[in-house]
């Protein structure tokens, strides 16, 4: 029996080959996700040692009006953002999956937010949206809206990172579209044509049924994307005006390095942790992890 | 389970256009959505090249009538060339340990086929799901016990492991496209694990390591919240964390906020120039986050 | 077995031997390497008067075995930084603080050297400071902080220009104030530019008007930890005061959307769209460097007004007593004495003229001889005289409450100014702080 495996697995590499992966992953990510659940039992201040407390930050954190508004309003904006970015991202996609050159051109042009990192993004926003000397308070002139309050009224804060994140993540998700749009046979479109249907309902009986499972995809990376967003809200509102765009990532932040009570904190992380694998899970568990490879491959 | 790898692309000519006919409204959306695009894009690069009281007083609009690249200058002049190195530093760093990494593991998932190597991807498909901001907190602890903060190695090792899982997901995809066949003809010549990793698999699985690269690559450069709360001084700062101090440093002088921004996205905007696909299968690798 | 394992494990116990190593080279060249022993961290808030400290530590250096080295820290956030360095074995050696708040959490867990003896040791130094400006550093009877930089009172500055067009003077009473208000909104001008996007702005009017309604002793009460003191009339009362000024339009409409820390506000207010802004003594430094036609022909000065039926004085002033040096307490032998000695640099007379041609008045005694070698004599016996006669000097609140306790105030002056809460509800969540 043994000659036989041994024959069998001759040039194999052992599961050991994975140790050098695993210690270093499990040291950088695996280990703080035990550590930051055990630390949401403590009282830590980041000078001394962290005391444990047992479950006064997790009686706290239910009762906490401000948690519960940081996660309404990261289900808020994790909303607007799929409802806004699903639509733009799909109708994008599917247009530049098609082969002629003008679409080429200006899917390259598209793809551009991609590439600069979200500090520089929300920094290029935040100079658009000032008040007095951004491109916002020239708009508002224009259009005679009175001041372009834009930052300073919470439905315009919430507004505006959302927007932000959807212009920068826009093109991320119409690339998606476009690989999976490439996919879809040319056949069905041509049977589709001889039954007369136009290019509308093109879209509606052949185009996005096809894409069903890259909407899911898409989808999951959007909800998780958008659970944390951090370095648009620093930048663009510093959580404000008020809490108005206080998400839970944000709260954490605030919580944990601000007020540097790291114990609460690591309570309202845990519960990210807790929301963002739930939701991911389940999500990947509607699609299964084959489909969702599946529409990686028109890229 | 005969999967295409992400890193392969089809080849656009067997595909005939979706339609026919120009499509009007899709056009004019399309050119909407560019516009929103451009206009915001127009205003970083115009401004950089005015000056600040233009800026001030004809409005974000305006176009450059006297050119001037003073802000460059101001911005080169400062600490920019410092940050840009330990963001390369930082970078390769990343891309080198996670392409390392993420190949051993794969090639252990792919290659041993039993329980333990199916548990170890198992946790790394659960890896994909951490969000890297609700670990912060122990990150900054561990880091801190290693004697770590405020070095370049704080911003390099988390940014590393949890760009890790998406390395394995995608090499494990691309490995696993490599017929048996091959292996077992290597083996036949003796060939141990290790040869048969640098002369078969590696070779093999080129495009996935291209877009691990790429896309750990992106990570590192594009990261922000390990150097802001792991790193303090001048010397360990990386450029995402200075565009960020810059708004302290230059306050309402736009021009030069901008002219960072545009200096700190030239890099990757030449790589988009140089490599648009490799760049673009590793952006993708970001949507695995 | 061992042959058949041996091949297997070799390859990754060389990757991760290389991953170690790799990690260890980077920690290595990120951290000054061996050299880090004799030369001291210091630590220092980044912004146009940096460069005096820098001169400092050139001169310190010069004549030094052990080396120091500034670190400078720009933006808005110094405060959490320097907060999260100290929980790390990279903690700064000696550092800039605002005294109080800002290092009582350090106090308590014995981090700073106490410097008591050291300000006793020689004459000069002990009748060195201002007593005023010397307690903020003052923490249960020990003292953790030299004054480094300028005392900062908060100033009511105005346009003189807008002042006169409307045949106007600048507020003494809140009754002027508020005409004041209606009038330049008659005018199309805003009256009062506020950067409401970086709260201690929007702070700055609370604390002055529970000073001015409720009399000082008010925050003393709950600078000293008693929390049900939010509860007092006065803090109500101050803040229905706000809630007021922004309902009539005091601030115009995009307040919560303008910052300070971009010079936004600045700029708008040297524009001559708003009339008047309430910031502290710096602001002036930052016109003077930005907007210098504006600093020198129409930037005016005053104090805050006073509530007629008040308990609080015109005299009080509400500000940053100073900025400190304070000392990492793992400081020991020679890099210790090497730190006190730094220290002891700061009432130099090359140091003070450098403040004073700066802009900034020291927290020094006896400087009203060095004031005509400040950039604007007048602003700067102006300021020294506030200082100098002030009945009280009540730190900015966000500096004077430890961290936790100060985020959650902030939060709620957030929230009070964006209409997320009532004064009565803001006098509440704030006696909940602990």
């Amino acid at each position: 029996m043994a000659g036989r495996r041994r024959a069998r697995d001759t040039g194999r590499p052992g599961v050991l080959w994975a140790v050098p992966g695993l210690l270093f992953f499990g040291l950088f990510a695996a280990a703080p996700m035990v550590l930051v659940a055990w630390l949401s039992f403590t009282s830590w201040d980041g000078l001394s040692a962290p005391t444990w407390t047992g479950v006064e930050n997790w009686t706290r954190l239910r009762s906490d009006p401000a948690m519960h508004r940081a996660l309404r309003l990261s289900l808020l904006l994790t909303l607007l953002s799929w409802a806004f970015q699903t639509p733009v991202a799909l109708l994008l996609g599917v247009w530049s999956a098609g082969h002629q050159r003008s679409r080429a051109v200006l899917s390259a042009l598209f793809f551009l937010p991609l590439l600069a990192s979200s500090v520089a993004l929300a920094l290029v926003w935040r100079s658009i949206l000032d008040p007095h000397f951004g491109l916002a308070a020239d708009v508002a002139r224009w259009l005679e809206l009175g001041d372009a309050n834009v930052l300073g009224s919470p439905r315009g804060a919430l507004l505006a990172v959302a927007f932000v994140a959807a212009w920068q993540f826009i093109p991320f998700h119409a690339l998606l579209y476009q690989g999976g749009a490439r996919q879809i046979p040319r056949s069905l479109y041509d049977a589709a044509s001889i039954d007369g249907a136009g290019t509308v309902r093109q879209f509606f009986a052949v185009t996005l049924p096809q894409l069903r499972n890259t909407v899911v995809t898409s989808s999951v990376l959007m909800v998780v994307g958008s659970l944390t967003y951090f370095e648009t809200v620093l930048i663009l509102t510093g959580g404000g005006p008020g809490s108005a765009t206080t998400i839970v990532p944000y709260l954490m932040y605030e919580t944990g390095f601000r007020a540097f009570d790291l114990g609460y904190a690591s309570a309202v992380a845990t519960s990210l942790v807790v929301v963002a694998t739930g939701v991911s899970l389940l999500m990947v568990r509607l699609t299964g992890f084959g489909r969702m490879r599946s529409t990686r491959e028109g890229m | 389970m005969k999967t295409v790898p992400p890193a392969t692309a089809p080849t656009p000519s067997r595909h005939r256009p979706l339609w026919r006919r120009a499509n009007i409204p899709a056009g004019a959306g399309a050119a909407l959505w560019l516009a929103i695009v451009l206009i915001p894009l127009y205003i970083l690069v115009s401004a950089t090249l005015r000056t600040r009281e233009d800026y001030l007083e004809r409005g974000a609009l305006a176009l450059p009538t006297s050119p001037s690249v003073e802000s460059y200058r101001r911005v080169l002049a400062g600490d920019f060339l410092t940050y840009l190195l330990n963001t390369v530093v930082v970078t390769a760093a990343c891309a080198a340990l996670v392409v390392v990494l993420a190949v051993t593991v794969a090639y252990s998932v792919v290659r041993t086929r039993n329980a333990a190597s199916r548990r170890v991807f198992q946790l790394f498909l659960l890896g994909l799901a951490i969000p890297s901001q609700a670990v912060i907190i122990p990150v900054y602890l561990i880091i801190t016990e290693l004697n770590f903060y405020d070095t370049l190695a704080a911003v390099i090792l988390p940014t590393a492991a949890f760009a890790l899982p998406v390395g394995v997901l995608i090499l494990v995809g691309t490995m696993r496209d490599i017929d048996e066949e091959t292996y077992e003809s290597m083996a036949l010549d003796g060939a141990g694990p290790l040869r048969t990793l640098l002369n078969l698999t590696v070779p093999m699985s080129r495009a996935g390591i291209a877009t691990v690269g790429v896309f750990s690559a992106l990570q590192a450069w594009n990261g922000f919240l390990f150097p802001f709360l792991l790193t303090q001084s001048r010397d360990t700062r990386v450029l995402t964390l200075g565009l960020y101090d810059y708004v302290g440093e230059f306050r309402v002088d736009v021009p030069a906020l901008l002219a960072a921004v545009v200096l700190s996205v030239v890099p990757i905007f030449a790589a988009y120039l140089l490599a648009r696909r490799q760049l673009v299968n590793g952006l993708m690798g970001v949507g695995g986050r | 077995m061992p042959f058949d394992l041996h091949p297997r494990l070799r390859t990754p116990a060389a990757t991760l031997a290389g991953a170690v190593l790799l990690a260890g080279t980077l920690a290595a060249c990120g951290s000054g390497g061996p050299s880090r022993a004799q030369t001291l961290e210091v630590w220092t808030y980044q912004d146009a008067s940096t460069h005096i400290q820098a001169e400092a530590v050139e001169r310190f250096n010069e004549n030094s075995d052990v080396q120091l080295e500034l670190v400078e820290i720009p933006g808005a956030n110094y405060q959490e930084r320097m907060r999260t360095a100290m929980g790390t074995p990279n903690a700064p050696d000696i550092f800039f603080n605002w005294g109080s708040g800002s290092i009582s959490d350090f106090v308590q867990q014995d981090m700073l050297v106490d410097l008591t003896d050291t300000l006793a040791e020689t004459d000069e130094l002990r009748d060195a400071f201002v007593p005023t400006v010397l307690a903020a550093a003052e923490i249960d009877g020990g003292v953790y902080g030299v004054p480094m930089r300028g005392v900062q009172p908060v100033i009511l500055f105005h346009n003189t220009e807008l002042f006169e067009q409307v045949g106007a003077e600048p507020p003494t009473t809140w009754e002027e104030m508020e005409e004041l208000i209606e009038l330049f909104q008659e005018e199309g001008v805003t009256p009062v530019a506020l950067g409401g996007a970086d709260a201690w702005t929007s702070l700055m009017w609370l604390e002055y008007l529970l000073d001015r309604i409720g009399g000082a002793e008010v925050w003393q009460q709950i600078e000293s930890g008693d929390t049900e003191a939010w509860g007092d009339p006065a803090v109500v009362a101050g803040a229905q005061t706000a809630l007021d000024l922004i309902e009539d339009g005091a601030f115009g409409s995009t307040f919560l959307s303008n910052a300070y820390t971009n010079d936004g506000v600045s700029t708008y207010f040297a524009q001559g769209r708003a009339a008047m802004h309430l910031m502290g003594s710096w602001e002036y430094g930052s016109q003077l460097a930005n907007a210098e036609e504006f600093a020198r022909e129409r930037l005016g000065y005053g104090t805050f007004p006073v509530f007629t039926d008040g308990a609080g004085e015109a005299s009080t002033i509400v500000g940053n007593p100073n900025n400190y040096w304070s000392v990492n307490s793992e400081l020991e032998g020679e890099r210790l004495d090497a730190a006190l000695e730094f220290l002891k640099h700061t009432t130099d007379d090359t140091y003070l003229s450098a403040l004073v041609a700066n802009g900034d008045i020291p927290g020094t005694v006896g400087v009203d001889d060095r004031l005509d070698d400040h950039p604007d004599p007048e602003f700067a016996r102006f300021q020294y005289d506030l200082i100098t006669e002030a009945s009280a000097f009540t730190q900015s609140w966000d500096q004077a409450l430890p961290n936790r306790a100060a985020t959650e105030m902030m939060n709620a002056v957030d929230d009070l100014f964006s209409g997320g809460l009532t004064a009565q509800e803001f006098a509440d969540t704030l006696r909940g702080v602990s």
